[in-house]
């Protein structure tokens, strides 16, 4: 066995994660903060490329915990960081931010937009903040394709500790961790499932725009790295579905995971009881912390009558992705691009 | 004739054999390779890229090399001179021992070997390690694995790791560096080597090495995980699939023609996957050598592969237990 040594910054040890089994045939990859892989890796990327030199300003626009990862790495690297976000930031992550030396700067809430929200106003800030600096850098974690790429370090992980891997469930958001993830195994195990998990009004795979409870996965605009041809299958989910999923990892398995990990896992331990046979690895994106007085608070699920309200044993398979039957739905995405699927369902549409 | 054949014609050292005078020989052996089960780039530890590769060893050929000491000329004369590049190992290992009390100014190599040239077997290699455990046979040393290793890199430009034949090494092999020990030995495991374009042929000195791009280079990160695994556990069913996900990348540089052919037809027979000589044109069909059946599979693919209109080029068992289930077929 190699000698154990210790880390040089913090933010090597953050990007580990913690591989355990939760059922006979399926591993959660716990993560503390899986943004760290995407984060770290492009602003090291871009250090040694020379796009951050010594007085570079990093930028982003960010409300979640890209930003955060970005903080602690641009900590290490002795950076200046500049988040642009949403008004209604997290007063705590805010308050984290601003502690590691980020300037977070918060759009008025009279900004936001009937589509896309404050996604226009955040860009326009974005571009003035970069023109009252010299030597700007932007991670662009939605299109930087370093941020797919950085996963190579998960599924290496996952194949040295596991072997075979016959099938991969996660939340989506950028679409960096899932597609890069999947990409990276699929070079050795081609047949390899991805199952993406999505919330309701989410546009990423076919989802009116709307308001979303659940954090953590879902967009109003489509990411550039998001590659729908990637995916077998995808399951959307509401919010307390996901909040009870969430309490049952902990419970059961004493894994103490946010609400995002709790849906992948909804959806993971279907997928590998149906499966009994096939390895089902599930990503769980970040830690519990942040929802202590949310999802983990039966006071405040009582009040939004989510107390007690369990998800069913499975999923209600739908044929249209737009469609929101029930509490949690599963679509046969079968590696499709999203052109592809739109013309698919419009071509039934119109048979019918 | 194989290497074992003439070892045991040889079965002496020229070291014992005579004593103190200039009839004195040193005698050296290399094995030959099938190809690689892995190639691409790799970070060797402080981040920094580094070609790198994992050899599929092949011990039933080989080369055998003999030195001739002189005391009167200051150089080293090899009987082909179209093998330079053993002409250039031998002066290499010779300075090596310039401070030796029993050193000679030169010599000559006579080199030995059933190694086909030019499609990926490594005869170069095997040539240029004989002839470097030559020289040291004759000074009375046998050098370490690495240092040889080292010497044919500087010898050659690029060398594969059949020197280093105690353990499973990814090896750079324009650095002449083990990046990391694999582990003890591959496991158990049958390989039906083909010529996918017999007489085509590959002039690696003329081959251009692969520019990989960074999906690629992730993707070995990926594969080499996988063949430590696969190493450390014995599980050749996942070294099948690190050898044949190496060969896909390699299509892009020096394809293999029908490689999918080659790995749907080993699948098809409870085979494992399909490795490749990375800059040669072999190919071999990998087997489990403990699955039940598997002589039955591996002729029928030696069949297949004949019936395909490529040429043969070994069927190897690679561990003592997987000789005894050798096909004679």
């Amino acid at each position: 066995m190699p000698l154990r040594t210790g880390f040089v910054e913090a933010t090597e040890a953050y990007q580990i994660p913690k591989l355990v089994r939760v059922a006979p045939n399926l591993y959660g990859i716990a993560f503390t903060l899986m943004k760290m892989i995407p984060a770290r890796f492009i602003l090291r990327r871009a250090e040694q490329d020379g796009k951050i030199g010594p007085d570079t300003v990093i930028v982003e626009t960010t409300s979640g915990t890209f930003g955060l990862a970005l903080a602690m790495q641009a900590v290490s690297m002795g950076r200046r960081l500049i988040l642009v976000s949403d008004p209604v930031i997290d007063e705590r992550l805010y308050r984290r931010l601003t502690d590691l030396g980020a300037v977070v700067e918060r759009v008025p809430a009279s900004a936001a937009a009937a589509v896309g929200g404050y996604q226009a106003a955040r860009l326009e800030r974005l571009a003035q903040i970069r023109g009252e600096h010299r030597s700007t850098f932007c991670p662009e974690q939605y299109s930087n394709p370093d941020n797919p790429r950085s996963y190579a370090a998960v599924a290496e992980l996952l194949v040295e500790c596991l072997g075979q891997i016959d099938c991969i469930v996660g939340p989506v958001g950028s679409g960096g961790s899932m597609c890069g993830t999947t990409t990276y195994l699929r070079a050795l195990f081609p047949e390899c499932r991805a199952v993406g998990v999505d919330a309701y009004n989410s546009v990423l795979f076919g989802q009116p725009d709307g308001p979303r409870e659940l954090r953590g996965m879902g967009m109003s605009l489509m990411p550039a790295n998001l590659d729908h041809r990637i995916f077998d299958e995808v399951h959307w989910c509401t919010a307390p579905a996901a909040y009870a999923a969430t309490r049952d990892l902990h419970r059961r398995n004493a894994l103490f995971m946010g609400p995002s990990s709790g849906a992948a896992y909804l959806a993971a331990r279907w997928w590998a009881r149906t499966n009994p046979d096939k390895l089902t690895v599930v990503m769980l994106p970040d830690e519990g912390y942040r929802y202590l007085d949310t999802v983990y608070d039966d006071e405040w699920l009582a009040q939004r009558g989510h107390l007690g309200e369990q998800p069913p044993d499975e999923p209600l398979q739908v044929d249209d992705p737009s469609r929101q039957d029930g509490s949690w739905t599963t679509y046969d995405w079968a590696r499709r691009s999203y052109i592809q699927m739109m013309t698919t369902n419009v071509a039934a549409a119109m048979n019918v | 004739m194989s290497l074992r054949n003439l070892r045991d014609l040889h079965p002496v050292t020229g070291h014992h054999a005579n004593n103190g005078t200039d009839f004195r020989v040193g005698v050296g052996q290399a094995p030959a390779h099938h190809g690689e089960l892995l190639q691409g780039v790799f970070d060797d530890g402080t981040g920094r890229p580094r070609r790198a590769l994992v050899t599929l060893p092949q011990r039933d050929r080989g080369t055998r090399a003999v030195f001739h000491p002189s005391r009167r000329f200051y150089s080293i004369t090899v009987e082909n001179p179209e093998l330079t590049k053993v002409r250039r190992a031998a002066v290499l290992a010779l300075h090596r021992f310039a401070a030796h009390p029993a050193t000679v100014p030169g010599g000559r190599i006579e080199i030995t070997s059933d190694v086909p040239s030019r499609i990926g077997m490594g005869s170069s290699t095997s040539d240029v390690t004989a002839a470097i455990r030559a020289v040291a046979d004759f000074h009375g040393v046998s050098l370490p694995e690495e240092e040889i290793g080292r010497l044919a890199v500087a010898a050659e430009g690029a060398s594969d790791s059949t020197m280093i034949d105690d353990r499973v090494v990814l090896f750079a092999q324009r650095d002449g560096l083990v990046l990391e020990t694999l582990g003890h030995r591959l496991p158990p495991m049958l390989v039906v080597g083909c010529d996918t374009e017999p007489g085509a042929g590959v002039d690696t000195l003329r081959f251009k090495p692969a520019e990989y791009d960074d999906k690629e280079i992730g993707a070995f990160q990926v594969l080499r995980a996988a063949m430590r695994r696969a190493v450390a556990t014995g599980d050749v069913a996942l070294l099948g699939r690190v050898a044949t996900a190496s060969a896909r990348i390699n299509q892009r540089f020096l394809p293999k023609p029908g490689l999918e052919r080659l790995v749907e037809l080993c699948l098809r027979h409870g085979g494992c996957g399909v490795q490749v000589a990375h800059s040669g044109t072999i190919a071999g069909l990998i087997f489990d050598a403990r699955r039940p059946g598997v002589a039955d599979g591996v002729a029928r693919c030696a069949s297949r592969i004949e019936e395909m209109g490529l040429v043969l080029t070994a069927t190897i068992g690679l561990e003592p237990a997987a000789a005894d289930v050798r096909v004679t077929a």
